[in-house]
């Protein structure tokens, strides 16, 4: 593999994000905001914990969805981004692969989570190891029944989308959920480690 | 004519390359897209589940009055014009758009926005609508009003009265002592 992770993270994690005169951030083919995690790990774990057992898949799913959604859009701006055209888009040899290392790189630069491929069988499955994430934050003490993190699951399926699932589709009506991921450890759970498995959705 | 000099915000941002996490001002915080922000806000206005718009607030109040206490206690400002014009500068910082606060009182106040990251971001991804979604935006407002004024959280209600979403130049916000 060619993709250089160390070099790649060195080189994003430099960036610098401010509003511009209107306050807005607009980069990558969206509109980005910098706020606490504890925003939005505050949102999820009060939703997740309040809407009873019957109602929390459908819960996670929306909150899934809404990373599904976020990492397809934003992961297609950053992969065509100058930022990536300097520094990742030289090292890869091997596309779509190297594209999904590198992608899951920046990921970890620019502060999602510190995650690696551990696993990648082309447009089949993909299994992500993340060693520290801001969504295991939302445990100080012990261990939870209930994996957390919703945003990796579904930034995760989003790369394999753009990875195999077609043309990007600036709609998301196609290539879109073409992939489903399982978070099947985590260190809010007690493991060293969270595990995100990514396979072909059903549907 | 008299020069009002504004107390600038500090923003300490650091990036820790053995957690991967970046903070500023000793603080976690992450990138997020509009599409991340406005599907989590329709999902609380969508939600059946309970009342996810009052659940968006109150996290957004906590969230940024103790962001905002802190940073007003670690860099000693303590009038109330300082407070507001710091709030103002995190929110556009933050990428959360343009706000102005027009008046403040321990009783009653009003804000505006002349740039939204919801509202246009919600327009840009769907269409505009009739009613207002800036949930995240009342909570703020509630927050910094609070923290303003040395008061505890969930002293304001904050009601969205014009909205950018709805094809109103600016959003307009007003805020009330409970």
């Amino acid at each position: 593999m060619a993709i250089d992770r160390k070099k790649i993270i060195q080189n994003m994690s430099k960036i610098e994000i401010l509003g511009n005169e209107e306050g807005l951030i607009p980069g990558f083919n969206v509109f980005v905001t910098q706020l606490p995690a504890s925003f939005w790990n505050g949102f999820a774990e009060r939703l997740t914990r309040q809407v009873g057992s019957e109602l929390l898949e459908s819960a996670e799913w929306l909150l899934v969805n809404a990373a599904h959604e976020c990492g397809y859009h934003t992961g297609y701006g950053i992969i065509t981004s100058e930022e990536w055209k300097a520094v990742v888009a030289p090292m890869i040899e091997n596309a779509p692969e190297d594209i999904l290392h590198g992608a899951f790189a920046v990921f970890t630069a620019w502060g999602w989570a510190n995650s690696e491929i551990v696993e990648l069988i082309p447009n089949e499955k993909m299994v992500v190891r993340a060693y520290n994430y801001y969504e295991s934050d939302v445990v100080g003490y012990g261990k939870s029944t209930k994996p957390s993190a919703y945003m990796i699951r579904g930034v995760s399926a989003a790369f394999m989308d753009l990875g195999y699932g077609g043309e990007y589709d600036k709609t998301g009506k196609t290539g879109l959920r073409t992939f489903s991921c399982e978070q099947t450890k985590g260190i809010e759970c007690g493991d060293g480690y969270g595990e995100f498995v990514v396979t072909k959705s059903n549907h | 004519m008299a020069i009002i000099k504004k107390t600038e915000i500090v923003l300490d941002h650091k990036f820790d390359p053995r957690s991967c996490r970046h903070t500023i001002n000793g603080e976690l915080h992450v990138l997020h897209c509009h599409h991340y922000a406005t599907l989590y806000t329709r999902l609380a206005d969508d939600c059946g589940m309970l009342d996810g718009k009052k659940l968006l607030v109150d996290v957004a109040e906590d969230c940024f009055y103790e962001l905002l206490t802190k940073y007003y206690a670690a860099h000693n400002i303590e009038s109330i014009d300082d407070r507001f014009s710091i709030a103002e500068q995190y929110y556009a910082a933050a990428g959360l758009g343009q706000m102005e606060v027009l008046c403040a009182g321990t009783e009653s106040g009003e804000v505006k926005l002349l740039h939204s990251h919801l509202d246009e971001g919600w327009i840009n991804k769907w269409e505009k609508r009739d009613t207002p979604v800036n949930f995240m935006t009342c909570g703020y407002i509630a927050a910094i009003f609070s923290a303003a004024f040395d008061r505890p959280t969930r002293t304001f209600s904050v009601l969205e009265k014009e909205s950018i979403i709805s094809g109103a130049e600016h959003s307009l916000f007003d805020i009330v002592a409970k």
